[in-house]
């Protein structure tokens, strides 16, 4: 028998990746974007649901929407990722697609930063590591806590 | 596997210059290439291209990057084979002055098989035509039409007559004699001496344009048909590439009715046109239709024999690239052989 349990999974500094940036690392064996949108963080499978293209590396931009014909008007400026390929867009914040919100989207992961351990945090010349981590929580299965 | 339709082009006029006369060169030199005369400037992507195609910061059209073609494409998706169709033709190709038009093409293609042929032999062409004075157009098939690497001739879509009429004969002719396919490509729509790029007018959105761009590659295919050109070449081969293959179906069931109806009037056209259709043309899958529901793919596969008659094309590094992997999942697996490779190699006499 094995558990489902949510495990950190280090992606680099809070220092390392700056508002309105994106990391993309490898976790666990699958490549995952990582934004840091107003300072909130989301990570998305680099993977787009329609033909399978590098979503993360697509441009970001924000929603244009239009209250009327011939009025376009920009919204959440930075939020929206649009896929290098054939340009849909997806909400960075839920992994949705603009379009079709309810039936497609972007595998997305819980991502934020886990404190800094106790030794880094009153070692204060270690500026990076005093930060604390950007982390992405993916699930693994965890045998061995079922068993103990 | 082969990949119908990739696209290159040269990062700059002056890479021309070496081939082309002193006259024509002068002209390149002051005035540059010609460009797009619709004005439908934009596409999708990252102007027009794949935006992951582009480095960091970096502007370089990944349409002129051979080394990224080895990489993404041939290495990186494992195709054996692809065919250029040059990024090259707006303007060129439409232009009312003939004799620079063909000196551009001849240009093109002797720098395509210098530099593209030449250096990576996985790289087909097809020739880029001056197709508006069919006579200049024939004489560069003959020129280069015997070279080991050139397997088509490429048509744009826009034209200013339908390429079913006689006057495109000599060029029907000349392919058939160098063993080499049509291949159908849109562009040139609404540019220079063609009409606009739909049937009814210029359009306002590019999306438009886009979407309905089939219209071309169906009054093109209607004049194919009752003109009798494949009584007159039985061996002729036409590849309609990116013309999308979802409307098929419908246009065979239509063109079998017109013909029922209205046969006598053209009594040289001896079979059913879904006849002509399956043994003469071939579509490419890309752009790959996303039906709803998804099980009607099935349907319009069977219903256009695509067994015998859809080619894989990547479109690369185009914005709306379809790539090998995630369209082989999409066809039935008897078909994917079949529409990966074999198909191609039926289509261009000289893939062989
Ligand atoms: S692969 Fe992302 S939009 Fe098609």
């Amino acid at each position: 028998m094995s558990a489902a349990t949510l495990t950190p999974y280090p992606v680099c500094p809070v220092g390392e990746l700056p508002l309105g940036k994106r990391k993309i690392v490898t976790l666990k064996g699958r490549s995952i974007g990582v934004f840091n949108i107003g300072g909130r963080y989301f990570a998305l499978q680099n993977r787009c649901p329609h033909r399978g293209a590098p979503v993360c590396e697509g441009r970001l931009g924000g929603f244009f929407t239009a209250s009327e014909p011939y009025a376009p008007a920009l919204e959440r400026e930075g939020e929206i990722l649009r896929c290098p390929w054939h340009g849909w867009e997806f909400d960075v914040t839920t992994g949705r697609s603009v379009c079709q919100p309810e039936k497609v989207r972007v595998k997305s992961y819980p991502a934020g930063v886990e404190p800094p351990p106790e030794t880094a945090r009153v070692e204060k010349y270690d500026v990076t590591e005093s930060e604390g981590q950007v982390v992405v929580w993916i699930v693994t299965e965890n045998v061995e806590k079922l068993k103990s | 596997m082969v990949d119908t339709d990739v696209h290159h082009q040269v990062r700059d006029k002056s890479e021309l210059y070496p081939y082309l006369s002193r006259h024509d060169r002068q002209r390149l030199e002051e005035f540059g290439l010609p460009r797009n005369g619709n004005l439908y400037q934009s596409s999708g992507g990252f102007k027009g291209a794949r935006a992951d195609c582009f480095g960091a910061g970096e502007d370089v059209d990944p349409r002129t990057r051979i080394d990224l073609f080895k990489e993404k494409l041939l290495d990186g998706c494992g195709i054996d084979c692809a065919i250029l169709q040059g990024e090259y033709t707006p303007g060129v190709v439409a232009l009312m002055d003939v004799d620079y038009s063909a000196a551009l093409c001849r240009a093109y293609n002797d720098w395509t098989l210098e530099h593209w042929i030449g250096r990576d032999p996985r790289f087909r062409l097809a020739l880029t035509l001056p197709l508006q004075n069919p006579e200049l157009a024939v004489k560069e098939i003959h020129r280069l039409g015997d070279h080991p690497a050139v397997v088509a001739a490429y048509a744009v879509c826009g034209s200013p007559r339908l390429y079913g009429q006689r006057c495109y004969d000599p060029i029907y002719a000349a392919c058939v004699e160098h063993g080499l396919a049509l291949a159908l490509h849109f562009s040139n729509e609404g540019n220079g001496v063609n009409p606009p790029p739909t049937a009814a007018g210029h359009p306002s959105y590019y999306a438009e344009t886009y979407l309905v761009r089939p219209q071309f590659y169906q009054a093109h295919l209607s004049s194919f048909i009752f003109e009798g050109t494949f009584e007159k070449f039985p061996t002729l081969k036409v590849a309609f590439l990116e013309s999308g293959f979802g409307w098929v179906p419908s246009f065979r069931w239509r063109a079998d009715a017109s013909w029922k109806a209205l046969r006598a009037q053209t009594p040289w056209v001896k079979r059913l046109p879904s006849e002509y259709i399956a043994e003469h043309i071939r579509f490419s899958t890309q752009p790959f239709e996303d039906p709803e529901p998804p099980e009607a793919m099935l349907h319009l596969l069977e219903g256009m024999n695509a067994d015998k008659t859809l080619m894989f094309a990547s479109d690369f590094p185009h914005w709306d690239f379809d790539p090998p992997d995630a369209i082989s999942r999409k066809l039935p697996a008897a078909m994917r052989q079949r529409v990966l490779s074999d198909n191609a190699f039926d289509t261009y006499p000289k893939l062989k």
